[in-house]
């Protein structure tokens, strides 16, 4: 017998998408234990659906559904037209439901939990909204779930809130929450997009052995098709609120038959491409020995030192595209403060090379949010222009032609200068943020997470866009990204940070084809691949449990405690940059006098 | 916590200083005196300064004052002889706290149970009904609303007394007319971010956890809509604790609104210094009790102020 089974859900917004459907004649069937993967762009009604199972869609949502049945229990939603009292008698029917038979893990870990309630509080009052048990039962039972999920010092964390824990962290509390009342169904939605790389490995990991041992379904969406190939059996598209193609991940990894499926994939490995050629002719940009250091007010006099930025050197070149990876917390986007100087660094020298005579200082941004860094009350031509207006002095009628100039450049039409930004959707929203920064005509672009915001299909989009002008312009970029496919899809050069300090370096494609550093390997392993074959083999090497990122002041190499190739050495001092060619790297396994000395020639490869 | 409290409290001495600096030299900048009234002549009136030490510069009066205030001694009222102005705030202000405090808490319970009302109900009659009270309510004088309510209860239908402080009764009246305003703004406020908190994410979990609406309400949305809501409760307090004037004469309360106004026109310096440094305190203490509830319910801002 079948767990769940919907026939013909549609799902109507009246005041979004007039008279179109968010989702359309939808039926699914799961059964017990198995793991479904639903994927899709964003708006494709994905999400929508899942929320229309557990009844979680706001009022205005026009549900219609043929039948929902989960094992032989009707759940079917009342219809527009049903009065009042169907409707109350559902909402009481699925207060069983929700959370004891079919519970579900969302995107976000922390807007989700209540940020001003203790995450025991949040685990136990599920409990005993189902089962009758006492305080002390429920708080035993949340402990031995916090367990269950990988977090450690469980009872401590019992009365911790959710802002003292880290991303992953959080998620895994949100699944627990799930799994409190041992559901028959688990929908994880987009459990892992706001997650970084190698953590990501692990919810799924997680995920996986939860399903496995506790016979629970899943319901898995993602627009990670690479996630999905890992995890999955079944796998439903969706596109535009319909479901396009059924089958096993085989089947439609293999051999898709819908050319929308055909799309998806083709984007998915689009992005594996490697850029154009660059030519670096001079060096434009040189960072040199950089730090920064905040300082904590702590107690009284002791502040507290936290190195956001350690000791980091690098150079780019005009014209050429340097890309940054690294966790979120890293110092990336420090480091991009610095190169724009909106921070001052506290040691080290930053120096421009390019000609000042135009700006007193031609580096320009681009932001990671399309949609938080436009000023939702001015109008396009009033953003594009302001920067004109504070550092030059051209006339109304000269500015006027810059912005359509601009607007033609990045694609959008001239008559897209008079919307607000709420008239766009987000790949051309971060056009209008590309045109800001490049209407001073700066000769550095530092890009802080450009795409991460978008959709794969927007997200090549922009990537071209960007090469585009770099050719026409001879532009240089500074490319920050946690997303290890982009980094590899759009630069020459390449750095790993890790804790603050630039663990390795390099030319991007030797790096990607024999990485050395153990964390760029543990990186790189945690990249999913959209093929079910190859993904499934994957084995993250970080299986320790993650931590909040500590970092050792002025001693032993950062990424120590979590590296499974340490020594003594490791955790006693830093290791120097070590170079060999192009590749610059910091680990005690490449250094002359730990590890051997070499023959001069010899040319380097990993050595784990 | 106890650092950021100490912290607040050497603040709040220091916000005082300012205060009695400034208020002290006002004072001696108002034209007239306290003993000139129309039947005193020149030589009485010269005596009287010499005798209150009005003749020295005020510089040296502001190091006596300050002097005497350190010791804790108010000094005694210009206008009253023999009584001090430790005994004018003793005898007037619980007749002003009590009140202040029954209104304040008054105005807490119903503007938040009309608030939550406003935003959960989907009645709309309810919804714009309470719209327009509140809107009513802070747009209407409090005075006008006393002066109503004392024609309708007290001298149309004879329910309630209209003057003095004698039995419970008496505070009827005067409660709910300073009462209505704070209630309206929090009801509004309350209303705004009930409803905000109701679209967060969080409120999507408990609900997929099963919870029932009642509990998702008072466990997760109150807590965190209450904060905002506590921000306007403080100053509102203090406002209320120190006394109303107008509703004070209204209903003839001797209270301390109705001594101070007093004090000013009868430039009676000790007083009015007395009764500045008393509200400046209250303000002051309030405000770092709601700073520390806030501090109790958001585990965000406790951090802070670590």
């Amino acid at each position: 017998m079948k767990l769940l089974s919907v026939q013909d859900l549609s799902v109507q917004f009246h005041d979004r998408y007039e008279g179109q459907e968010a989702v359309s004649h939808v039926s699914f069937e799961v059964g017990p234990g198995e793991i479904v993967g639903v994927v899709g762009e964003s708006g494709s009604g994905k999400s929508t659906g899942m929320h229309a199972i557990l009844g979680l869609l706001p009022k205005k949502a026009e549900i219609t559904c043929g039948s929902m049945m989960l094992e032989g229990e009707d759940i079917t939603p009342p219809g527009p037209k049903g009065c009042g009292r169907q409707r109350k008698e559902y909402e009481r029917k699925m207060e069983t439901v929700r959370g004891n038979q079919i519970a579900m893990v969302f995107q976000d870990p922390l807007t989700y939990l209540n940020p001003t309630v203790k995450i025991g509080r949040q685990i136990t009052e599920t409990i005993r909204a189902h089962r009758k048990v006492s305080h002390a039962e429920a708080k035993e039972r949340a402990v031995e779930l916090l367990d269950m999920v990988g977090i450690r010092n469980s009872t401590r964390r019992m009365g911790q809130y959710p802002f003292e824990l880290s991303g992953g962290m959080r998620q895994r509390v949100v699944i627990a929450i799930a799994l409190a009342c041992e559901p028959k169904l688990l929908i994880a939605d987009e459990p892992t997009t706001a997650l970084d790389v190698t953590v990501q490995g692990q919810i799924l990991e997680l995920l996986k052995k939860i399903s496995v041992e506790t016979g629970t379904a899943l319901l898995y969406v993602s627009h990670d098709l690479g996630a999905v190939a890992s995890l999955c059996r079944r796998v439903l598209v969706m596109q535009e609120g319909r479901l396009v193609e059924e089958g096993t991940v085989e089947d439609i990894f293999y051999e898709p038959k819908h050319p929308y499926t055909q799309k998806l994939l083709s984007q998915a490995t689009g992005l594996l491409k490697l850029p154009k050629e660059q030519h670096a002719a001079s060096i434009l940009l040189k960072v040199e020995h950089v730090s920064k250091d905040y300082f904590d007010a702590g107690r009284l006099h002791k502040s507290e030192k936290t190195e956001a930025v350690h000791d980091v050197s690098l150079q780019i070149g005009r014209g050429e595209t340097y890309g940054l990876v690294g966790e979120s917390g890293c110092g990336k986007s420090t480091l991009a403060g610095m190169v724009t100087q909106m921070l001052e660094p506290t040691a080290g020298k930053i120096s421009y090379m390019g000609d000042k005579t135009k700006l007193k200082y031609p580096v320009q941004m681009i932001f990671q949010d399309p949609y938080a860094s436009l000023n939702p009350r001015m109008c396009v031509q009033d953003i594009l222009e302001e920067p004109l207006l504070l550092n030059t002095s051209d006339s109304r009628g000269e500015r006027v032609r810059k912005v359509k100039e601009m607007l033609h450049l990045v694609g959008l039409k001239e008559e897209d200068a008079k919307k607000f930004p709420r008239a766009f959707s987000g790949g051309q929203r971060q056009r209008i943020g590309i045109a800001r920064a490049l209407i001073l005509e700066p000769e550095l672009l530092v890009c802080d997470e450009p795409v991460s915001a978008l959709d794969v299909s927007i997200q090549e989009q922009i990537l071209c866009l960007l090469e585009e002008i770099q050719e026409k312009k001879k532009l240089s970029y500074f490319f920050i990204s946690h997303d290890l496919n982009v980094v590899k899809r759009i630069s020459r050069r390449m750095g790993v940070m890790y804790a603050g300090s630039l663990v390795e370096a390099g030319n991007t494609k030797d790096i990607y084809e024999d990485p050395w550093h153990p964390y760029t390997k543990a990186l790189l392993s945690a990249v999913l691949v959209p093929d079910p074959f190859k993904a499934r083999r994957k084995k993250g090497i970080l299986h320790t449990e993650e931590k909040k990122m500590e970092i050792p002041l002025g001693r032993g190499c950062p990424f120590a405690p979590r590296c499974g190739y340490a020594s003594d050495l490791c955790f006693a001092g830093k290791p120097q940059k070590y170079q060999y060619g192009e590749r610059e790297i910091a680990c005690f396994l490449y250094s002359e006098e730990h590890a051997g000395k070499r023959r001069s020639g010899l040319k380097m490869t990993s050595q784990i | 916590m106890l650092r950021y409290t100490c912290k607040r409290i050497l603040t709040g001495i220091l916000s005082l200083f300012v205060l009695v600096t400034a208020a002290f030299f006002l004072t001696r900048m108002m034209p007239g005196s306290p003993f000139q009234t129309g039947n005193v002549t020149e030589s009485v009136l010269e005596s009287m300064e010499e005798e209150y030490g009005l003749n020295d510069p005020p510089v040296r009066q502001y190091q006596t004052y300050l002097g005497n205030l350190l010791k804790g001694d108010l000094g005694v009222s210009f206008k009253k002889p023999g009584v001090s102005v430790s005994e004018v705030i003793g005898r007037a202000w619980p007749a002003t706290a009590s009140l202040g405090a029954l209104a304040i808490l008054a105005a807490v319970v119903v503007g938040t149970c009309l608030g939550i009302w406003q935003a959960s109900t989907k009645n709309r009659a309810v919804k714009g009904g309470i719209f327009f009270g509140t809107i009513l309510g802070t747009g209407i004088p409090n005075f006008v609303i006393a002066l109503l309510l004392m024609l309708c209860f007290g001298v149309k239908l004879k329910l309630l007394p209209i003057a003095g402080l004698k039995s419970a009764a008496n505070y009827v009246l005067p409660v709910i007319s300073l009462a209505v305003y704070p209630a309206s703004v929090i009801a509004r406020l309350m209303q705004n971010t009930f409803r905000e908190e109701m679209s967060r994410d969080y409120v999507v979990l408990a609900k997929a956890k099963g919870l029932k609406w009642r509990r998702t309400a008072v466990t997760h949305i109150l807590k965190n809509a209450w904060i905002p809501v506590l921000n306007y409760i403080g100053p509102a307090a203090a406002f209320l604790m120190t006394g109303s004037f107008v509703v004070e004469s209204v209903f003839t309360i001797p209270g301390l609104g109705r001594e101070f106004v007093n004090s000013i026109a009868n430039r009676d310096y000790t007083l009015i210094l007395g009764l500045t440094i008393f509200m400046g305190v209250t303000v002051i203490v309030i405000n770092l009790l709601t700073d520390l509830l806030c501090a109790c319910l958001d585990p965000r801002v406790r951090r802070a102020y670590r």
